[in-house]
């Protein structure tokens, strides 16, 4: 199975039925996740997302390469636009977010902004997006990245664009890589489980900090019914673009 | 309301070399391109330009040499990859690149379209996006007169032109946004002048029918162009879906070292 399908079932989970959630742009997976729980166990969660349609429709909905497509609105049923998403979270009524992090540390912070210095950057990368305004207020944070290794699982930050774990808040922040999940805890990063098909050897050999590790479980990988509404999706495999990087 | 409809050559004189620009959109969808096509072919330059999350129109507008500094939360091909000519001239230090959050900028255009001076904003504090902020004079941390700790006041963006590329407008610059508005409505109100772009030019009955199209009423327009297709290869809802493939294309000509090709080509479309 992709890593792929595990990570959008992973994310799927993390959704509670009635909750809120968001998802910007490049968040192929994001999107079918959110998908994927509101067509199984979340039939109530609230889908708010860059291109702007409020709980569009899955039987319209096919997946492109830009999030914000206007294709990915159709059948919605209204308009909301994002500054109004960034207000419902300050409001502490967006229940989650998916970010992704380029280089993530052993807080669960992230950096999105660059490699090297700021002034003078080895990398400019893409930028944080919304990681600096909504990972401080939002009670859930799922960061996602399908480079599961030393560059990505960094000691120290090159900068720090989001904030992971915060000590005494009513916050959520879970790691989903391409090979094992985490959540983040006063005393790092919790390892929750291992992806099929890869080993705790992999996945603590590609981290360049020891992540917390005492019980652990095997992934839950998506089951042929959750596969069939993935794909039915993304019938183009857009999702797995991220990974030919 | 008076007749505003001009042909580009007479918007694009509206703007001036070291103004601050803004555009509509995001990302791939509703970017002013036959505007910023015009803009290159001008020759006018040092501009700083500033938005939530854009994409080829900062891109190509860099290429060309335009550019003095640039304002973003996020800048991209999301899984295209980087922004081959922005990364370029930001690792090469030809231009200042001041990294924005989302509700920071939006807030920082409601600021300007609002007629205040700043908007408190929540989040953000414990990023190192704040000392880069406060030393630019962007942002400031001040205290919630109310009791409410500590909060990241934005001060209000005015830029100096704002360019909307719209479904629909009238000759006077009633106009329309379907579909996904972004920060749109903001940036055309908080904006000095505002130029519209429009796929189609309707009667002013259009809006007198129905009130509720008017998205941005005229008495906060410049000028309005009529341009089809002004936003391609980024999409405009109820029109046109972004041209991956082109988008893909000049993506390539960027890595083989071909964008000079790929503008001349570009000025040339409208």
């Amino acid at each position: 199975m992709h890593p792929a399908d595990v990570m959008i079932k992973v994310m799927a989970s993390q959704i509670k039925d009635g909750e809120v959630f968001l998802h910007g742009l490049a968040s192929p997976m994001p999107a079918l996740a959110m998908f994927l729980a509101k067509l199984t166990h979340a039939p109530n969660m609230v889908y708010l997302a860059v291109a702007e349609g409020i709980d569009p429709d899955p039987e319209k909905f096919k997946l492109y390469p830009s999030s914000a497509d206007p294709r990915h609105a159709a059948g919605c049923i209204g308009i909301g636009e994002l500054a109004e998403a960034f207000d419902l979270a300050a409001k502490g009524k967006v229940d989650g977010m998916f970010l992704g992090g380029a280089q993530i540390d052993k807080h669960a912070n992230i950096n999105l902004t660059c490699i090297g210095s700021y002034d003078k950057p080895k990398v400019k990368l893409p930028g944080g997006a919304a990681a600096a305004y909504l990972s401080p207020i939002v009670k859930k944070l799922v960061l996602w990245t399908t480079n599961h290794s030393k560059r990505t699982f960094v000691e120290k930050l090159d900068f720090k664009t989001g904030i992971g774990y915060e000590k005494g808040k009513d916050k959520k922040v879970v790691v989903v890589s391409n090979m094992a999940v985490f959540e983040a805890e006063e005393s790092g990063l919790r390892l929750i489980s291992v992806h099929p098909g890869f080993s705790i050897d992999d996945v603590l050999s590609e981290m360049s900090f020891e992540p917390v590790v005492d019980g652990y479980s095997t992934t839950q990988p998506p089951s042929d019914e959750e596969m069939k509404i993935i794909q039915r999706l993304d019938p183009e495999n857009v999702r797995y673009l991220e990974f030919k990087k | 309301m008076k007749d505003k409809l001009v042909d580009l050559d007479a918007a694009v004189d509206l703007v001036e070399s070291g103004d601050t620009l803004t555009f509509s959109g995001v990302s791939m969808v509703r970017k002013p391109m036959a505007f910023i096509a015009k803009l290159i072919q001008s020759g006018k330059k040092d501009f700083t330009i500033i938005d939530r999350e854009p994409g080829m129109d900062f891109d190509i507008l860099i290429a060309a040499g335009c550019v003095k500094c640039a304002r973003a939360a996020m800048v991209g091909f999301e899984l295209f990859g980087l922004a081959p000519n922005v990364r370029r001239a930001v690792q090469e230090g030809e231009i200042q690149f001041i990294e924005e959050t989302c509700g920071a900028v939006v807030n920082g255009l409601r600021a300007g379209a609002m007629g205040l001076p700043f908007l408190p904003v929540k989040g953000i504090i414990g990023t190192d996006l704040v000392e880069l902020h406060e030393k630019l004079g962007n942002w400031k941390i001040i205290n919630d007169p109310f009791g409410g700790g500590e909060i990241v006041a934005v001060k209000a963006i005015v830029p100096d032109v704002a360019v909307i590329h719209v479904q629909k407008a009238d000759r006077c610059g009633n106009a329309s946004l379907e579909g996904s508005r972004f920060e749109d409505v903001y940036k055309a109100k908080a904006a000095k002048k505002l130029i519209i772009t429009a796929e189609e030019i309707v009667p002013t009955d259009y809006f007198k029918e129905n009130p509720e199209r008017n998205t941005i009423p005229y008495c906060y327009t410049t000028a309005v162009v009529h341009v089809p297709k002004g936003a391609y290869p980024t999409a405009c809802p109820n029109y046109y879906p972004p041209d991956y493939e082109e988008v893909l294309r000049y993506l390539k000509m960027c890595r083989e070292g071909k964008v000079k090709e790929y503008i001349d080509e570009f000025i040339k479309r409208w």
